[in-house]
């Protein structure tokens, strides 16, 4: 379904609003939600649907999907969010994420980049290098 | 014609001549008798009448003679000489026309035997000349066909190297993706199963510092 550039538009301001200091909170989002609410937009569930997947993008974007196999300490934790928000300039939080596939190692995903350290990863790439 | 006409004049005027001379003959032996009769007759007789006497000649009979002869030859010019006259001149003109007519058709059929030969000629020359081209034409079509003949062989040849190269490539990298998809599966159920869950954590450890210090 094509989006109306309006409500697009719209909805871009809507995330930035829903920013403090680079970082989508809680407490902003609520504010925007209940600022529409007041406002009762003519297209209001389209607004909301495109504030919400704009949102999703902008929070994938500050956020680091850890996998691994087993856990990790917060101290690696701390220092992987640290070189991530050095490497984007953004603030970026981990999340973490068992994946038992991975067999060992770690994997993080940062919007649509994949930062692979895992042995499967490995075994994969050295699988596609015999090709 | 004139000659014709002179003849005729002659053979008409022959049978007038003749009694002419017997009518002479007569009047010489009468004035043979009569000049032995009067020997002694007087010397002043006319001379022109003496010679018409002694000749027999008599102007009445002579004028009957020339008009009868006028007429005769004015009857035979008009009723018989003409009509033979011009029925000559006519023929010797159909005569001269048909010869004339047939030295045109000789010339003219020495003139079409001529240009016959040189058609024939012409013909001849340019049959051969066709035929030296259909012999050209013919040999370079041959020389194209084979060599299009060639070129779609060599192509033919090419091509299917070419699908043979290509077939034998993708085998190859079929059977590569196999084997490293074996090799991969093998080796994660082997690291799954022989790595300890300390060894696992060591690891992962290891390459969480890995990414936490990559730049």
């Amino acid at each position: 379904m094509k989006r109306d550039k309006k409500i697009t538009k719209l909805a871009k301001k809507l995330v930035e609003l829903s920013l403090d200091n680079g970082v989508v909170t809680e407490a902003k989002v609520a504010e925007v939600l209940s600022g529409l609410k007041q406002v009762q937009h003519r297209q209001h569930l389209t607004v909301l649907k495109t504030y919400l997947a704009y949102l999703r993008r902008e929070i994938a974007l500050q956020t680091a999907v850890v996998s691994t196999p087993s856990s990790l300490s917060d101290a690696t934790l701390k220092e992987i969010e640290a070189n991530f928000t050095k490497i984007y300039g953004r603030t970026i939080s981990a999340v973490t994420q068992q994946d038992t596939s991975l067999i060992a190692g770690v994997r993080v995903r940062v919007g649509d980049d994949v930062y692979d350290a895992s042995v499967a990863g490995r075994l994969q790439r050295l699988a596609e290098n015999v090709h | 014609m004139k000659a014709i006409f002179i003849t005729l004049l002659l053979a008409l005027s022959l049978p007038l001549a003749l009694v002419a001379a017997e009518d002479l003959h007569s009047a010489a032996q009468v004035a043979h008798g009569e000049a032995v009769a009067h020997a002694d007759a007087p010397a002043e007789q006319n001379k022109l009448t003496m010679i018409t006497e002694k000749f027999g000649v008599e102007l009445p009979t002579l004028f009957a003679q020339m008009i009868n002869f006028c007429l005769v030859a004015f009857v035979l010019y008009k009723f018989a000489v003409k009509p033979i006259a011009e029925t000559l001149d006519d023929r010797q003109q159909k005569i001269a026309d048909g010869l004339q007519y047939a030295e045109e058709m000789k010339i003219q059929l020495a003139a079409a035997e001529r240009e016959r030969a040189e058609k024939v000629k012409e013909a001849t020359i340019e049959a051969q000349r066709i035929l030296t081209e259909s012999r050209e034409q013919s040999k370079q079509m041959i020389e194209q066909k084979t060599q299009e003949a060639a070129a779609q062989a060599e192509a033919i040849i090419r091509k299917a190297s070419e699908a043979t190269e290509l077939e034998r490539q993708k085998m190859l990298s079929d059977v590569r993706q196999e084997v490293a998809r074996l090799v991969v599966l093998t080796s994660s159920k082997v690291l799954s199963r022989d790595l300890s869950d300390s060894e696992k954590q060591t690891f992962s450890d290891s390459a969480a510092k890995e990414l936490a210090q990559a730049v």
